[in-house]
């Protein structure tokens, strides 16, 4: 039986010259240990492949430059504000399970048709929600489960739009021909008084933060669709 | 100063790995940001502790485990009965096919957070981030033998926690 750490160590690359040879040439020679090995090397490369997102996300880095402690300090309560809003960077941080276990679940019921999908690290919309965002007009002023709230560009030039549903509300911006979800905010439902959903305030801090200029009245929006929101 | 802000230089050049060493040792992401975050700001009010010609990533990461164990970790704890349950539940939800053989960020750190502290580390910085032994014995103070066999362990629970195992 091979000493553990003696084995992981030459499954780390740690050993060198001939003691490296040794334990090779002892896993070369029994199937158990090869075995052992390809299963830690598996493991070992899921866990670094499940962290790849977080290297992905755009997230800069802090300039501190000729920054005092004062002004970290007022940066760090913005960001606990934003925060409190579930800003960008959380939601796309957790997004694979826990956005979507939270919040999007809700959305529907048929998890095969969640509105919300991870994607590369970002959350973007899907079914229903893709569609409604691509299609549906505020002014329609459907029933649908699903509805469009403001229509606007943000400082990037890119065209956001806001919606809501039973479940909750959020933005979404367009980037190539998607929808990156900006912000998802639960419904704040207690006992029988459920916001309206378009009313939230947290959402309404996103949009006042994200817009450039008026929001698109509804010929903007319209005409805004027919060039596929670009 | 002989070269234009060299910390924002160094810090942008190590930042998604120190965020992801953060990743993997908060319960969760808005701790992660927080202290990856007050990680870069301790790290740049000792800057001139910083010695050159020695490697910034070690320090900011050893920097970044002090901050982990001074103040992140124990909010966590304060609030930590209020997550679990749910969190266990989540994993039951994971949208992506559990017959994947990819495992996502959620899951990875719900089985990073199951492993006891001195093992997490450890995994952090040699299986995650591919420090070597001594560079990571250097970061946690540790004896190279420490480290060795908390790796051992941790690699151990991790194969059952990540499904390997059964």
């Amino acid at each position: 039986m091979m000493d553990d750490e003696l084995f992981y160590a030459w499954l780390d690359g740690e050993l060198a010259g001939d003691e490296a040879e040794k334990v090779a040439a002892r896993v070369a020679g029994d199937p158990e240990l090869q075995a052992r090995a390809e299963q830690h090397r598996r493991v070992a490369a899921q866990l670094r492949g499940a962290f790849d997102p977080v290297l992905q996300q755009p997230v800069p880095a802090p300039r501190f430059g000729s920054a005092d402690v004062v002004d970290l300090q007022s940066k760090r309560s913005e960001r606990d504000e934003r925060r409190s809003s579930f800003g960008v960077p959380q939601w796309a941080a957790m997004a694979a399970t826990l956005a979507i276990g939270i919040v999007a679940g809700q959305f529907v019921d048929n998890r095969s048709a969640a509105p919300v999908e991870s994607r590369e690290g970002m959350l973007v919309a899907a079914a229903s929600l893709d569609q409604a965002l691509d299609s549906q007009l505020a002014s329609a002023g459907n029933q649908d489960a699903i509805r469009v709230g403001l229509t606007f560009r943000n400082h990037d030039g890119s065209i956001c739009r806001s919606f809501s549903g039973a479940a909750g509300s959020g933005l979404a911006c367009r980037n190539g021909g998607g929808w990156n979800i900006e912000g998802l905010f639960g419904s704040t439902a207690q006992g029988d008084y459920r916001m309206a959903a378009g009313d939230d305030p947290r959402l309404a801090a996103l949009v006042n933060e994200r817009i450039a200029g008026e929001p698109f009245d509804a010929a903007a929006e319209r005409s805004a669709r027919d060039r596929d929101w670009r | 100063m002989t070269s234009p802000l060299p910390f924002d230089s160094e810090l942008a050049a190590v930042w998604p790995r120190l965020r992801r060493f953060a990743y993997a040792l908060a319960r969760d992401a808005a701790d992660a940001d927080d202290l990856a975050q007050m990680a870069a700001e301790k790290a740049f009010r000792s800057f001139d502790q910083f010695h050159a010609g020695t490697r910034f990533d070690s320090w900011i990461f050893r920097i970044c485990r002090t901050v982990w164990i001074d103040t992140i970790r124990s909010r966590s704890r304060r609030s930590a009965h209020e997550a679990p349950a749910e969190a266990a539940e989540l994993l039951g939800h994971d949208p992506t096919s559990a017959t994947e053989a990819a495992i996502d960020l959620g899951k990875a750190m719900t089985a990073m957070q199951r492993l006891p502290e001195e093992q997490r580390e450890v995994i952090a910085l040699i299986l995650v981030d591919g420090f070597g032994y001594r560079e990571a014995a250097e970061i946690l103070d540790q004896p190279i033998g420490t480290i060795s066999s908390r790796l051992a362990r941790g690699r151990e629970a991790l194969l059952t926690l990540l499904g390997e195992g059964g």
